[in-house]
């Protein structure tokens, strides 16, 4: 028992929750608000360079045949443009391009960071982006659909779906309201915060056990070497949910001010 | 993309699905809310169970008005 790596000594502890608290690395308190450092913010300033240095560098120069990083991000606004914003707003939807463009990099880049090397933390695994570009979404929606049917017009035909009995709107007007100024935002965060935490747990629980087989020295360590060749399935796996969550955000907020710009029927 | 032929507002899929949810979602917590609220202000118990299933009724009629049709 005395050649046992310490690891396999000391048991299996399975990572938790804990995995998304960061200590400050530079404290900062301002109005009884702990505005600190640490390397979720970091990260975050991190994801955001990186957003602008892309379209940046990308169409500082554009050429009218495209190549390198202009090809990659041309096809990005491209893919935004056509799948997202003509499928769901139309053409009138066009002008929102760069906002959900950006959202889209945005939110991608910032879970991508849970499948990297060194970072290995997604970014919207903690509740402060995905709700804050929930509630940019939602004053969007909203700001869009006054702007374009008036304030009292898109309030009553949000609040008040049109054909219906009088007497029914007491019960349909609270369901309505929640529905789509809480529910919406609300669903619109938790939705890609779940997946990331989710799946930031998944790779955290699974690295953490294949190393703990593959130094454990016995059978255990058979198990190891098959969990450490699935390993590269599941980090393609999250990659896959990095981009897709990044897509489902984007088109619900563009199906969000699509709904705003045309109403209910 | 192949789209079938939609003759309203283009998109359909993941918006309806997630509307759908959505209301049901909303229905009960506006009138589970409403239904709790009223129960704190009379002292009685039975209200919130009311309201769920008023809600829920509500939110099943909106979207069959909504998507039924389609």
């Amino acid at each position: 028992m005395a050649t046992m790596p310490p690891l396999a000594r000391e048991g299996f502890h399975a990572p938790g929750i804990e995995e998304f608290e960061w200590p400050n690395i530079i404290d900062l308190h301002l109005f009884g608000l702990d505005l600190g450092i640490n390397r979720v913010v970091l990260q975050m300033f991190l994801v955001t360079l990186t957003t602008w240095l892309l379209f940046y560098l990308a169409f500082r120069t554009p050429r009218l045949v495209p190549s390198g990083l202009q090809n990659v991000m041309e096809s990005v606004v491209d893919f935004i443009r056509t799948q997202i914003v003509l499928e769901n707003i139309g053409r009138d939807g066009l002008r929102f391009l760069p906002y959900l463009t950006t959202l889209f990099v945005f939110v991608f880049l910032g879970n991508l960071g849970g499948v990297l090397p060194v970072i290995s933390f997604p970014l919207n695994g903690r509740m402060a982006l995905p709700s804050i570009m929930a509630i940019c979404s939602l004053l969007l929606f909203i700001s869009v659909g006054v702007s374009r049917q008036g304030f009292f017009h898109y309030f009553r035909t949000a609040l008040f779906p049109p054909g219906v009995p009088w007497p029914i709107y007491i019960l349909l007007t609270p369901i309505e309201l929640v529905s789509t100024f809480v529910v919406r935002p609300v669903t619109l965060a938790i939705r890609l915060l779940a997946n990331m935490i989710a799946g930031h747990l998944i790779l955290s629980v699974f690295f953490v056990a294949t190393g703990y087989m593959l130094t454990s020295m016995n059978i255990s360590t058979l198990f190891g070497l098959g969990a450490l060749v699935f390993s590269v399935a599941l980090v393609a796996f999250e990659l896959f949910v990095a981009a897709l969550q990044a897509y489902v955000f984007t088109i619900l907020s563009a199906v969000y001010i699509a709904g705003a710009l045309e109403p209910e029927h | 993309m192949s789209q079938p032929e939609q003759p309203g507002r283009p998109g359909g899929g993941a918006d309806v699905v997630w509307s759908i949810i959505g209301t049901l979602v909303a229905g009960v917590l506006a009138w589970g809310g409403i239904g709790w609220l009223l129960d704190r202000w009379l002292g009685t118990e039975f209200l919130v169970a009311v309201g769920v299933l008023v809600g829920a009724a509500g939110a099943f009629y909106l979207i069959i008005r909504r998507y039924g049709s389609g």
